[in-house]
């Protein structure tokens, strides 16, 4: 599903179109680019809805915002891997998970 | 959990509007689901106490809610999809690690075989990255269009030309028998690379519009062909129209409605194969019937004795 700019201004009642381009500018959500300006797709929209939460409702001042960004982006870049390598880990043969696990505890045990 | 949104955000019922946003605020800031993506128990929290302050945070119904004309439930903000239940999956690699100012050297920007920092000491990479560690070379970064081609570009293929924000053109080279949602990949046409490294790619993700006669089925084409009844009964030669032009075809002799003919080749022709296109008869009347039509019809059901419908009585 891909929305243009009005389109989502509509569906994000807190959202204003000024606020919308001020923020694809500052590269805090990054539409793709379509024939007649920029298209948002179901994570987009999810991602102006986490930024209206963090700008309008909770206040965050502007300067402060790409180190949050940065956090969060950061944060889920590293879910993605963990989930990657726990699925990986999910194909091994059972002594395998077991010994990796194993080797988990004890380093966290160690306080590595 | 309390069903009470003034304890639910923690205010007395004589707090002011300022109070509550504060309240609010400060328990958004602990809770938000984006913030504690593998935590379920803040997220239900962060529910609630967003419905609490969709009341409260309202003077009116707020106003509403003291009056007891409205309740605490059935305020609550509907099943909405959090930022980090994207981002968790494959699609949320395009916003890794900020791409543009404010978010530090964009390395990587999504790309599949671009391992994070995880992987690379996995496979023990560590070692190599040693020394010149302040000489950052890193990928561009990637840019994504989104294009729309009508269904004959598409199975023709077609070359389009799209403009950045930037006024920059680039030229893509749909190819023939594209598919609606594909994603194109063109190496090299992203943003340029940081030091030595490579420009990042361009990924067009391409949405073919529908056409009103033909239709797509893998590479082959299907279309439904409009007959008259005495083209049916006698046969005929008919030009039929295919996504390279009209062709000449001929409908057999005693033709019925729902019957498929193959123009073998006329489909898709994508690298070494060619798709087929199908067309469906249909034999359609006149919204007229003209008296000779009729008189016809009804010397014909004196003489004849042909009944379609066995086949179906006999299976029901």
């Amino acid at each position: 599903m891909t929305l243009d700019e009005r389109t989502v201004v509509t569906r994000i009642e807190r959202l204003t179109l000024r606020d919308l381009r001020l923020w694809v500018r500052e590269g805090w959500v990054r539409p793709a680019q379509g024939q007649h300006g920029p298209v948002f797709d179901d994570i987009d929209v999810a991602r102006l809805r986490l930024l209206c939460d963090l700008k309008k409702d909770m206040a965050l001042p502007t300067d402060v915002m790409p180190i949050v960004l940065g956090l969060i982006d950061h944060l889920n870049r590293t879910r993605r891997d963990l989930r990657r390598v726990t699925e990986a880990l999910d194909q091994q043969p059972l002594e395998v998970r077991r010994a990796v696990i194993a080797a988990v505890r004890h380093r966290a045990e160690a306080g590595d | 959990m309390s069903n009470d949104p003034y304890k639910i955000l923690g205010v007395s019922k004589s707090a002011t509007q300022a109070d509550i946003k504060k309240a609010y605020r400060k328990l958004a800031k602990s809770l938000h689901p984006d913030l504690h993506p593998d935590d379920p128990g803040k997220q239900a929290e962060f529910q609630a106490v967003s419905a609490a302050y969709d009341i409260l945070g309202d003077t009116e119904k707020r106003r509403r809610f003291d009056a007891g004309e409205i309740d605490a439930s059935g305020q609550e903000r509907a099943d909405q999809r959090y930022y980090h239940q994207y981002a968790g999956q494959d699609a949320g690699a395009r916003y890794d690690q900020g791409q543009r100012a404010g978010f530090g050297p964009g390395f990587g920007g999504g790309r599949e075989e671009d391992f994070a920092d995880i992987f690379s000491e996995l496979f023990g990479q560590r070692a190599r990255r040693g020394g010149a560690a302040h000489e950052v070379h890193a990928r561009g970064n990637d840019l994504r269009y989104h294009l729309e081609v009508d269904f004959l570009d598409a199975a023709r293929g077609s070359r389009r030309a799209v403009t950045m924000p930037d006024g920059k053109s680039i030229e893509i080279a749909v190819p023939a028998g594209v598919r609606d949602g594909q994603t194109l990949r063109l190496r090299g046409k992203g943003g340029p690379g940081i030091g030595q490294g490579p420009a990042g790619d361009a990924l067009v993700t391409i949405a073919v519009r529908p056409h009103p006669v033909f239709v797509r089925d893998g590479d082959d084409i299907e279309i439904e062909l409009p007959i008259t009844f005495d083209e049916a009964v006698l046969g005929a030669r008919v030009d039929v129209p295919t996504i390279n032009g009209p062709v000449s075809m001929s409908i057999p002799k005693g033709a019925s409605s729902g019957q498929r003919l193959r123009l073998k080749g006329k489909g898709i022709a994508r690298g070494k194969t060619t798709g087929d296109q199908t067309v469906r008869l249909k034999i359609v009347l006149p919204k007229k019937i003209d008296d000779e039509m009729t008189a016809l019809a009804e010397r014909w059901k004196e003489a004849a004795s042909f009944d379609p419908r066995t086949d179906i009585r006999r299976k029901t």
